[in-house]
This record gives structure tokens, C-alpha cells and sequence, in this order.
């Protein structure tokens, strides 16, 4: 089969899927993923997905947005059908309590069997990789990362999960259930390889400030280079303090590690002039400041390169920052951001973060299957 | 006392990286995300106690023994 793609604007679960399904319609995929608008019941869709689509593989999450061929959406449902031309494998693992450190261990062991390997250390990194689906509003996708991390070479690439914006419950899906305080993992063994692209439009600025003081677990900065944080941000720009946010969409800061910039997107200044980021930052960590370049012209670039080196792409999951989506409703883009993905199979969501290696910022993240 | 940070840190990425560029450019940059960026590392850079402890625990978390 070839892989298939579709979306639904029906506003009940059970009339979307139904869409889905017909749209899907053709031989049984081994791997549904799907993103679905935090409007429909979240129980509802997870199950009626399942109800349509098993014995499938199914993960899926809400969203703050969702993407599509060459269309960005609001208010929808998308999804993707892979067969086994794609997907040679595929375990799907719920881990059901973040805020437990051993909570990976019986996903992992699970995983290891299904690929009947001593544990997730011996996966053959050429040809796994992996999903991840986290509850967005969470706070645990450092840790969640760092701990996969401890678990496994696999690459993971993911999103964290949205709710259009209210901020007030993010879910995630599989098995037909939908489940908070949690992530899905997939591990895939890829039937004829796969590619990661990761790409934020940012260059670094010239000017570095050291977190000397941080409390990590608020994903606060209190200061910067032993100044209070805004005021060292504000003095690194040239700008009063007081107009410190005006500036965080445009000049976010980034970790570099060999030149490969990992966003870290300041979110509001505190009453004490301390910032607070969208991902934690822990002290004595040199931040760049950033310097925000073209959205559409790094992306296409980004996309072309890992469709050159794959030899073309037969589908792509794609997990893009809301940061970026509101940076392109702002400038009113999002029409031309869809149609840099017209033709490719792609299914995606805007998120409230994104996963590679840890957990970023105001970027996207996408896999890529050859 | 020097260099000890720098003597842990290239452990675990000798036994995370299992010689394969690829793991290593992996490691490398787990590292740094996780607060310890390995080229900042050096065998004269002091011994910090505190920072040594932490290193330390990375390498148990991430099943490198030292």
C-alpha cells in the first residue's frame, strides 16, 4: 500500500472518523497515527478511532492545530495510514505516570520483547525509531526525554500534546483510550529507512548569557550572568527592560552544541524579573541569543535536503512548534507553510513542544519515511 | 586535581558511542542538553566537587560504568 493521508472537519467524533475512514479506505495499514482539535471528546475520538481502524497500530494526541498535505487546520481531525511497505514493525507503549521514575522501565522491557532483543540498549539505531506523545501540559518532558535517553540509543521525535490554547487539559491516545499525566512511545522499525529533520529559524545573535541562578523545576531563569534575568536579556538587546517580552518571539535564546542550535523559548518575565521558559534550564548552562530568520524558507530547505538524502519521501509526521504556527497566523503564512508540504503524505499538529534528543522549543521536528 | 569531568565525560561517550560516529554526534549533544557540554571540558579545566557529583550520576543514569 501506499501511504495515505486525510482529514475531517466534522464537528462529532463518530461522523469525523467516519470521514477518516472512508477517506483511508484501501488495504489494512500496520500504523495509524492521528491529531485531533481538543474540541471533540477526547474518550470519544480515541475509541472511535480504534473501533475504525484496528488491528492497526494507533497513537494520537490533541493538538493546537493541525497540519496537513498543504493545508493547515483548526478544528479537525488528521491522520496517517502506513502500511508495511513503511512500517516492517511496530510496538506501541503507554507510560501511565510521568512523575514516576521507573515508569519507562516496563515500556521498555515490553518493547525489547516485541523485538526480541535482550533490552532497548541492543535496538539497531539504523533501523528503529521512535514517537513520542507527551500530556503538553505535563511540565515532565525533560525528564521523560532524559530518561528514554538513559533507556535507549533509538532516536525518539515527538511532540507534546495541545488543547487549542486553553491550557487547561492535553491528552494523548492509544489503544484506543486517551490518558493524561502520560506519553505514548512507538518504536518502528522502519521498512526502508527513515530520516529526522529538525529545524528552527534562528541564527545565533553574537551575544551569550550564563543561568547563574535557576529554578529549574519552574523552568525559571532567576539571573543571568548574576544579574537579574530580564535586565541581563534586556542589556543584551539594547532595549529597557521593561519591553524584555516585546522581544522573546523574535530573539528566543538557544543551547548550541557544535553549532546544531536547541531552542530555549522564553515565555513572560516574573514579578521578580526572573524568566520563565517554555523548557527548564538548569545553572551555569550559556545560552545564545537568537535572531529569528525565514520560517518558510528554512523549512523548504530543511524538507528538500532529507527528501534528497532519503532518495524521497513516502511519509512525514510533523511536529511543529504553536510558537510557530502563531509567528505564521501573525504574518499571515500559514497558507504558505501548508503548500510547502503539497504532495508529501504528512500529517501533523501544532504543539507545546517538541522532542528530539530533549525537549525544544520553536521548532519542528519531523520524521521522515523513505 | 584537573581534568577529572573531562576523563568522565569522554568514558561516557567512548561507551555510549560504541565507536560509531553517529552514537557519538547522539551523546555529545544528549550531553549538553543535559548541562554538560563535553568541548568545554578540558584535562586542566579544575576539579569542581559538586560538579564532579553530577557527573557522576549522569554516568549511573546512563549505565556507564566508571
Amino acid at each position: 500500500m501506499t501511504t495515505r493521508t486525510a482529514y475531517s472537519q466534522q464537528s462529532s467524533p463518530q461522523d469525523a472518523v467516519r470521514e477518516l475512514a472512508t477517506r483511508l479506505a484501501g488495504p489494512k495499514p500496520r500504523l495509524v497515527v492521528y491529531f485531533a482539535s481538543s474540541h471533540y471528546v477526547p474518550e470519544e475520538i480515541a475509541a472511535e478511532m480504534q473501533r475504525a481502524f484496528a488491528p492497526a497500530a494507533l497513537l494520537g494526541c490533541t493538538t493546537a492545530g493541525e497540519l496537513v498535505g498543504g493545508v493547515m487546520l483548526k478544528n479537525s481531525v488528521v491522520a496517517i495510514a502506513l502500511g508495511a511497505d513503511v512500517i516492517e514493525a511496530v510496538q506501541v507503549e503507554v507510560v501511565t505516570d510521568l512523575s514516576n521514575p521507573d515508569a519507562l522501565v516496563g515500556p521498555f522491557a515490553s518493547i525489547a520483547s516485541h523485538f526480541k532483543v535482550p533490552n532497548a540498549m541492543e535496538l539497531d539505531t539504523d533501523r528503529h525509531v521512535g514517537i513520542v506523545l507527551v500530556d503538553g501540559l505535563s511540565g515532565a518532558e525533560e525528564r521523560l526525554m532524559e530518561r528514554i535517553g538513559n533507556q535507549t540509543d533509538v532516536i525518539f521525535i515527538g511532540g507534546s500534546a495541545g488543547d487549542d490554547l486553553r491550557f487547561q487539559a492535553t491528552h494523548v491516545f492509544a489503544n484506543g483510550r486517551s490518558y493524561r499525566n502520560a506519553a505514548i512511545l512507538a518504536v518502528i522499525r522502519a521498512a526502508n529507512g527513515f530520516g529526522i529533520v529538525k529545524t528552527q529559524s534562528f541564527r545565533t545573535h553574537g551575544k551569550k548569557l550564563v543561568a547563574t541562578r535557576v529554578r529549574e523545576d519552574q523552568r525559571e531563569v532567576l539571573e543571568f550572568d548574576g544579574k537579574p534575568a530580564a535586565q541581563a536579556y534586556a542589556e543584551a538587546l539594547g532595549v529597557p527592560a521593561t519591553t524584555a517580552a516585546e522581544q522573546f518571539m523574535s530573539h528566543p535564546l538557544g543551547l548550541v552544541a557544535r553549532g546544531d542550535i536547541f531552542v530555549r523559548s522564553p515565555q513572560q518575565v516574573t514579578a521578580e524579573g526572573a524568566i520563565r521558559f517554555y523548557c527548564s534550564i538548569q545553572a551555569g548552562t550559556e545560552l545564545a541569543i537568537l535572531t529569528a530568520t525565514d520560517m518558510i524558507e528554512d523549512t523548504v530547505h530543511a524538507v528538500e535536503a532529507k527528501r534528497e538524502e532519503l532518495g524521497g519521501i513516502s511519509a512525514l509526521l510533523n511536529f511543529n512548534c504553536i510558537l510557530r504556527t502563531l509567528e505564521l497566523e501573525k504574518t499571515g503564512r500559514t497558507q504558505a507553510y501548508g503548500k510547502l508540504f503539497e504532495g508529501l503524505p504528512m500529517v501533523g499538529f501544532s504543539t507545546y513542544g517538541e522532542q528530539y534528543l530533549g525537549h525544544i522549543n520553536q521548532t519542528a521536528t519531523m520524521l521522515a519515511f523513505h | 586535581m584537573a581534568g577529572t569531568i573531562k576523563k568522565i565525560l569522554d568514558v561516557i561517550i567512548s561507551k555510549r558511542g560504541k565507536g560509531d560516529k553517529i552514537l557519538v554526534d547522539i551523546i555529545h549533544t544528549r550531553l549538553v542538553l543535559r548541562g554538560f557540554d563535553p568541548d568545554k571540558f578540558s584535562p586542566t579545566t579544575p576539579d569542581d566537587a559538586e560538579l564532579i557529583a553530577r557527573v557522576r550520576k549522569l554516568a549511573l543514569e546512563l549505565n556507564v560504568t566508571l
